[in-house]
């Protein structure tokens, strides 16, 4: 297969601009006759499904909640980086972007992530412009943090709510746009098919969720901002209709899914109670800024954990990690945890979680500087846990947050399928190898706001207006095909319920292809991902009936594609022999058990090709060239 | 004129017809108040008084006629607030409970409102010279008069204690409804809200008691 | 974390699509673990009715962290259920006794339809914030984030309206099903920061008559609202709303 990364020319610091200035215009006037499908209304899509409208295109977004408001991007807390230097404390846009590369352990492409740092001031411009309120000093400036293991002030923010405000103002853009009649608005809708006709996407299938119809729309390009795959872990912090469905339809239809064992696992979330849990509730990362991790020295401790004295504390982080002490990236205090613990020294009822301890905080800054800081942090965490933070220090462990691989995609966020393009989360293309804090909500804004918009123009450009309507027998072939799937999956009626089954394949995927991961595991969980994938489809009871609200069918469709999209995680894990940011392959550690990267066999895009239900998918690669920075190891020593 | 009819038929302009009205009778029922304060004085107090109200001629037939426009005015939109706010809800809850807010005098504003408009048609036909002839007699007299029955007695004090309990909520939900509503002066107004409802309720509240049982 | 269980009962709204009438639905379940959330409860609920061949309990949820706004029942006769300042998805059995009858029913209001069960269309709040609730500025003409300073009291009152996640309870609250409290949220953040205020005088009017138009009912300040609020939105964002209404209906010229 030929690849092009479509990268353009001329020195790093002019690419942008060059490509720009070469790229192919779509007369204003023709604008309105192109029509756009935009799947997903989080960052990434409301602000493109927005943007893209005011350029004039005939857009339609759609999204799998009730309300593009409810995008999952809503729960992010933290903050939005940005290279704007106001606290002038010596960023810029070269170090935000050294520093996402860096943090991204050299998987990422340099071109895609200078692109990224450039337009993130941007952001902040068109964010407050939007009345997005984010946090002030006195004087009425916009007020920074420094945020997840990055040593200069760049993360904006608005409460413990940044997500949230972000996403309000993308979706107060699209709103504008939907009541102007720019954008035709369809919630409650999942993405079931993408249509080609001939290799060019032309449309997609949705189900409509409450009446279970199977909806056809065609476009001159379709555009998936559909997120991430981290519930094929089963729990997660994500929301509950997130799924992988419509990067795999793409990916079944043939376009690459590159990187995709390159999931980000946070550190701070509220550990498990019981069998029941549905999910994981995540806590910024912002709180390792006041609080300090330890676990008891002695493994048999069982005293209360202010009972015990600092002299049997293991504060392991800022032990191993003079410089960066607790906010060494999410990986290695994620990775740190997990040792921790399986070291036996983890603490609460399941062994399995370390203490995030505030006393030494609310000490030097007092009760209420920390409770203004954290203090809906704190609350959350007393009503999940029945524990108060402000008294006993707060118990975390890791949780599946974020993935970094997705569809491959080019400059243009193109995928190998022409006129099929993918942004934010569902691409691979930012993060590399790990996602540095506060730089999600940058990607999704990034590409939705400022990207997408001058990229899609050349190919539109270059096909003209397309004459494919939904009557094309394409269309009615993906939607008969669709319909059918659900039929099979109804008439199945087996003995384990379709969470039963995804909790079964959740506790593969955490044990083996999560924080650290071995070539023995990896092959063990491939044999247990076929077999859950067997028994679903002999022994699935999914209930309920086609042609109503079916959650569990719904449902059952998404695990379907996390039963094949699993074996495809666990095949990229062992094949990429190496370690690397939050790959951690435990053959691959330096002698300080830090990721041990391959440059020599593996700085590369990991591609991976369809062939067929059950059949190993075809392994394609992309070279990563670094002309700009070198490569180093990490070292957060 | 569009603008004036866009403005006060929407739901925030009704309100504010029904808190500029009640804004109005508050002012009412203090001057009413503070005159009645008179029988207290005695008859010839009481009907001197009477005497300065009618003998302001054409000023008080204008009176009467604005406070009968507003009247009207807050009694209509407050019968299409209800209905409206009844619509709302065409399926109503099996279950009932209030997280919270909800007072006994908010909750019933319209029944109140409307045991109010029927004790004003009352109180009209007892004493208003439209209703009663008062030619050889003294207000005092038609007054003390009708308060020598037990049940007009008790009607009355009654009636006050819903006038008290319409006021309650009415008086610091006006603030809000005209936008007056300021963490600095809130604290204040709900206070002289309560104030003003028991001052309201026991002023009026006591003169039949007064008149029956005392004078 | 001690382990009980205990054994409820719901009284739970059914109902099969949005034009069905529907009707109250009983279902003993035992052995609920007290650390579940009300949600889990429902899921294991929904599990046991899979199995039974039986159609499950439709109810809206995504984030599970309260942030989303997504989820919403009235329990026992209150949005959201006992807890204040939370969201459904957050209230734990452990607020629960052995032996309650709990009763789970939709928001009721004439503008948000019962799709299914507990799930009501909300589309009305985004059709309100699409009549004016945002700011008209395109991408790419954004001056610098700087160039307008924000005294930080504003910024943090705008915050706190902003804070709204659009669930509905404040109408499911109300005595009389009205939108009061979301419009004011919304009104009140960009009324607040001088980016909104070109746009503040349309606005009011405009998202005040979609509001109207959608089928709310009218406010009657009992103040529920505020109560039911997950985010805890202040009802002076309706004392702004009504100011910033009736300035824009008298002051304002026609454009």
């Amino acid at each position: 297969m030929q690849l092009d990364g479509k990268i353009p020319a001329g020195p790093l610091r002019d690419k942008w601009d060059n490509y720009r200035f070469k790229a192919k215009l779509v007369n204003p006037a023709n604008k309105r006759k192109y029509k756009l499908i935009v799947v997903g209304s989080g960052l990434a899509g409301g602000a493109a499904a927005a943007t893209l409208a005011e350029l004039g295109y005939d857009v339609e977004c759609f999204c799998i909640q009730d309300s593009p408001r409810r995008a999952h991007s809503i729960a992010a807390q933290g903050g939005i980086n940005a290279a704007k230097n106001y606290p002038n404390d010596g960023d810029s846009i070269w170090r935000l972007f050294y520093d996402t590369i860096k943090g991204g352990d050299f998987r990422a492409r340099e071109a895609n992530v200078y692109r990224l740092a450039q337009v993130s001031n941007n952001i902040i411009d068109q964010c407050a412009a939007q009345g997005v309120p984010f946090a002030r000093e006195y004087g009425g400036m916009l007020s920074n943090r420094s945020f997840g293991g990055a040593q200069v002030s760049r993360t904006f923010y608005a409460r413990g709510q940044t997500g949230q405000q972000l996403l309000l103002g993308a979706y107060s853009a699209l709103s504008r746009q939907i009541g102007a009649g720019k954008v035709k608005m369809h919630t409650r809708r999942e993405l079931v098919d993408i249509v080609l006709v001939g290799d060019r996407a032309r449309g997609i299938i949705a189900r409509n969720l409450v009446t279970g119809e199977m909806e056809r729309f065609a476009a001159d390009a379709v555009i998936l901002a559909t997120g991430g795959y981290g519930t094929v872990f089963y729990l997660s912090t994500n929301a509950d209709s997130c799924n992988v469905g419509a990067a795999f339809k793409a990916y079944k239809r043939g376009a690459l899914f590159a990187n995709p064992c390159f999931t980000q696992i946070h550190p701070t979330c509220i550990p498990q109670g019981g069998d029941y849990q549905a999910k994981l509730t995540l806590m910024s990362e912002s709180l390792r800024n006041d609080g300090r991790i330890w676990v008891p020295k002695d493994p048999s401790d069982t005293r209360a954990p202010r009972d015990i004295p600092e002299s049997d504390r293991s504060y392991y982080l800022e032990e191993k990690y003079p410089s960066f002490g607790n906010l060494v990236p999410r990986d290695v205090a994620s990775r740190n945890a997990k040792e921790q613990c399986d070291a036996g020294l983890g603490v609460g009822p399941t062994g399995y979680a370390v203490y995030l301890d505030f006393a030494d905080a609310i000490k030097r800054d007092g009760r209420d500087v920390i409770a203004r800081k954290y203090g809906n942090l704190f609350d959350m965490y007393h009503n999940i846990s029945d524990d108060d933070p402000y008294e006993t220090p707060m118990m975390i462990y890791p949780a599946s947050h974020y993935t970094m691989g997705g569809l491959w995609v080019d400059y243009e966020l193109q995928t190998t399928i022409p006129g099929l393009f993918a942004l934010g989360e569902a691409n691979f293309s930012d993060h590399g190898a790990n996602r540095l804090g506060a730089s999600a909500l940058m990607q999704g804004l990034a590409d939705g706001y400022f990207v997408i918009p001058y990229t899609i123009g050349p190919f539109l450009a270059d096909q003209g207006v397309s004459e494919v309507g939904v009557e094309h027998q394409a269309f009615a072939d993906a939607a008969a095909e669709a319909a059918e799937n659900d039929r099979k999956l109804l008439a199945i009626e087996g003995r384990r319920t379709v969470r039963d089954l995804h909790r079964a394949l959740g506790k593969v995927m955490v044990d083996e292809v999560g924080m650290a991961r071995n070539e023995a595991g990896l092959k063990k969980a491939i044999g247990a991902i076929q077999a859950l994938r067997e028994e679903f489809w002999q022994n699935v009871k999914v209930g309920g009936e086609q042609g109503n609200f079916n959650l569990a069918l719904q449902k059952a469709g998404r695990l379907a594609d996390y039963l094949e999209f699993a074996e495809v995680m666990a095949l990229d894990a062992l094949t990429r022999d190496e370690s690397c940011g939050c790959h951690l392959r435990e053959e691959h550690q330096t002698e300080e058990h830090e990721a041990q990267r391959n440059d020599e066999d593996f700085c590369h895009v990991a591609m991976w090709e369809y062939t067929g239900f059950g059949s190993a998918p075809e392994f394609h690669k992309e070279p990563l060239v670094f002309e700009n920075v070198e490569l180093s190891q990490r070292s957060y020593k | 004129m569009k603008w004036l009819t866009t403005t006060l038929g929407s739901s925030i302009g009704k309100k504010l017809l029904m808190a500029v009205t009640g804004l109005s009778f508050i002012g009412f029922l203090a001057g009413h108040l503070a005159g009645n304060l008179t029988i207290y004085g005695g008859a010839d107090a009481f009907n001197g008084y009477a005497e300065h109200l009618h003998a302001l001629g054409p000023f008080l037939a204008v009176a009467e006629f604005g406070l009968l426009g507003l009247f009207v005015i807050h009694v209509l939109v407050g019968l299409v607030l209800f209905w409206q706010n009844f619509k709302a809800r065409p399926v109503r809850y099996a279950v009932n409970r209030s997280p919270g807010g909800k007072t006994i005098g908010s909750a019933s504003m319209p029944y109140t409102g409307i045991l109010i408009l029927l004790f004003i048609l009352f109180h009209l036909s007892n004493f208003s010279r439209f209703f009663v002839d008062q030619s050889g007699t003294t207000i005092y007299q038609i007054v003390s008069q009708a308060f020598q029955s037990p049940v007009y007695v008790g009607l009355y004090v009654l009636a006050m204690l819903v006038v008290g309990l319409h006021v309650s909520h009415g008086f610091w939900s006006l603030f809000q409804t005209i936008g007056l509503n300021h963490p600095k002066y809130m604290p204040a107004i709900t206070v002289v809200g309560l104030v003003v409802s028991v001052v309201f309720a026991l002023g009026f509240g006591f003169l039949p008691i007064y008149i029956a049982f005392i004078a | 974390m001690s382990t009980d269980t205990i054994n409820i009962t719901l009284k739970v709204w059914r109902q099969k699509n949005a034009a069905d009438k529907g009707r109250f639905e009983t279902i003993p379940v035992s052995g609920v673990d007290s650390h579940m959330s009300f949600l889990e409860m429902l899921d294991t609920v929904n599990e046991k009715l899979i199995l039974e061949g039986k159609d499950p309990i439709a109810f809206d949820n995504d984030c599970r962290e309260g942030i989303c706004g997504t989820c919403g029942c009235v329990v026992d006769g209150i949005p959201h259920g006992p807890n204040k300042a939370m969201t459904l998805c957050q209230l734990h059995m452990r607020k629960f006794d052995e032996g309650d009858v709990i009763a789970v029913e939709p928001w009721r209001s004439r503008a948000f339809k019962v799709l299914k069960d507990l799930m009501v269309d909300r589309g009305a709040f985004d059709r309100i914030i699409q009549s004016g609730g945002y700011v008209s500025v395109n991408t790419g003409s954004a001056p610098d984030a700087n160039a307008l300073p924000i005294p930080m009291a504003v910024a943090e009152k705008a915050m706190d309206a902003a804070a709204c996640i659009g669930c509905g309870a404040c109408v499911a609250a109300c005595p009389n099903a009205s939108a009061m409290l979301f419009v004011s949220a919304k009104v009140s953040q960009l009324a607040l920061l001088p980016q909104g205020r070109p746009e503040a005088a349309e606005r009011a009017l405009k998202m005040v008559a979609t509001m109207d138009r959608e089928g709310f009912g009218n406010c009657s300040n009992h103040r529920s609202c505020e109560a039911a609020c997950p985010k805890e939105i202040s009802i002076v964002n309706i004392a702004r709303l009504n100011r910033e209404f009736f300035k824009a209906g008298v002051l304002s010229e026609p454009i």
